[in-house]
């Protein structure tokens, strides 16, 4: 079957098809394999229209040094400051401290160990972001 | 190196495409919409103190892993359910396990799984998959959103089972191991459907069920206002995120539930069943039209007659719906 999918910004989305359930006037319960379709589309991508904006957001704040490198990666991986809590296992007012520049100059490589794993990316990136991811 | 004969089927829901998957592999087949009818997979709640992604929760389904135990429990069969805190000690158990020839359940996080379409990658730690053979360097996985198996290396696996967040997996594994000779598939599915009508019409409290429904409905009339119309846009596409998304078949399990509505009529002979079905099958078509007509709002190019007061009107209609098919199913005898 063709992929009659309006197509995403994102060409690797939509290219898989899944199971979908339906009922038809005659009264039948039917199941076919196909690609999603168009609500499924507009509110995915209404999402990820989101998050892109607000780390394209964060990053801007952080190349102005309003917000430390740890803000940008939170909105990377789709995480708020308790979600990105419970994933690097630090106490959610240290994480809301952590955002600020002034205190995250001053963390361990212990604590900024525990950040980069929960972002999957090493501690050189978090350390220097403006060199590495910023530009 | 193992690899179990077995056979992978796509299905519309993962747990309980899982469920149907795993009694499958041991020659009691289920078809998928009767394993999440007996483990009465259907349900509705609004937790708007719970946010996620930016936006309150929405849930069409039960807690995971409710499909999975009930439907085994009701069914007389034996299963082993275990949690890890030990990541090294997770794996061991799934290779020991494997090794005697048991397919394992598994659930994991989404948002590291590498072969999962990359729209649906968000944090989503109710996911459910099945391993059923290992290599040398990696796992055999039949994951139910999927057309083929799959395949994914140890270390990603360890990641995925290990996701943190709300609703940590914390390495949830389990299986069934032990069948009795003979079922009363029919005591099951009277069961299981008495449950959900009681989930959805018997709980005395707001936000769950078809009074969910209805106070979800109250509060989207007053999004728009409250909260402007972007943050109020994004609001109703994470309802619809969660009715439509991958894993639900469409509308909210509606549409397998009303399948499962018919199978039961058919296999207990009672044609008032199926007459219900019928009605689910409309009520369902009806939260689709609902989503085609929500998702034009978060398109941002609404014109009248879907402003969030329609919205709204559909919902209680939806609700009244469910309602009339909830209170006539708590009946079955």
């Amino acid at each position: 079957m063709e992929n009659s999918n309006p197509v995403y910004k994102d060409k690797s989305y939509g290219q898989y098809r899944e199971m979908l359930y339906s009922y038809d006037e005659n009264g039948n319960f039917e199941k076919s394999v196909s690609y999603h379709g168009e609500p499924d589309r507009v509110v995915l991508e209404q999402a990820w229209d989101l998050f892109n904006e607000r780390a394209e957001e964060a990053k801007q704040k952080v190349l102005a040094g309003k917000v430390s490198p740890i803000a940008y990666y939170m909105e990377k991986i789709l995480a708020d400051p308790m979600g990105l809590s419970m994933m690097a296992g630090v106490p959610i007012w240290k994480v809301k401290l952590h955002i600020k520049p002034f205190f995250f100059k001053r963390l361990n490589d212990k604590t900024l160990a525990k950040y980069a794993e929960a972002f999957n990316i090493s501690m050189e990136q978090l350390k220097n972001f403006e060199q590495l991811t910023g530009k | 190196m193992t690899e179990l004969n077995f056979e992978h089927r796509q299905a519309g829901h993962c747990e309980s495409g899982v469920t149907s998957n795993l009694l499958n592999y041991h020659k009691l087949s289920l078809s998928e919409p009767m394993a999440f009818g007996i483990g009465a997979g259907l349900f509705f709640s609004y937790l708007p103190f719970l946010k996620m992604q930016h936006a309150p929760v929405t849930s069409f389904r039960v807690w995971p892993g409710m499909v999975f135990s009930r439907t085994t429990k009701v069914l007389g069969i034996k299963t082993h359910i275990y949690r890890f805190s030990n990541p090294k000690a997770s794996m061991d158990k799934l290779d020991e396990v494997l090794a005697q020839g048991f397919p394992v359940g598994l659930q994991v996080g989404t948002f590291h799984l590498p072969f999962f379409p990359p729209e649906y990658r968000m944090h989503y730690n109710m996911h459910n998959m099945v391993v059923y053979g290992k290599t040398d360097d990696s796992y055999l996985i039949s994951d139910t959103v999927m057309e083929r198996k799959v395949r994914i290396s140890y270390e990603d696996l360890v990641r995925v089972r290990f996701a943190k967040g709300a609703f940590a997996p914390r390495g949830r594994m389990y299986y069934p191991y032990s069948f009795p000779s003979s079922f009363d598939l029919k005591q099951a599915i009277i069961k299981g459907i008495r449950k959900t009508a009681g989930n959805m019409v018997g709980v005395p409290f707001p936000l769950i069920g078809t009074k969910g429904i209805r106070y979800l409905a109250k509060q989207m009339r007053q999004w728009p206002e409250k909260l402007g119309e972007e943050k109020a846009s994004y609001y109703l596409g994470q309802v619809l995120r969660m009715e439509e998304e991958v894993g639900t078949a469409g509308a909210g399990f509606r549409f397998i539930y009303g399948t499962f509505l018919d199978e039961a009529g058919t296999f207990l002979k009672q044609d008032w069943i199926k007459e219900v079905a019928v009605e689910m099958g409309h009520n369902a078509n009806y939260w689709r039209q609902f989503s085609y007509l929500g998702s034009r709002n978060c398109k941002k190019r609404s014109g009248p007659g879907q402003s969030f007061d329609e919205l709204a009107d559909m919902l209680m209609e939806c609700a009244d719906r469910e309602e009339k098919i909830f209170r006539n199913l708590v009946k079955i005898r």
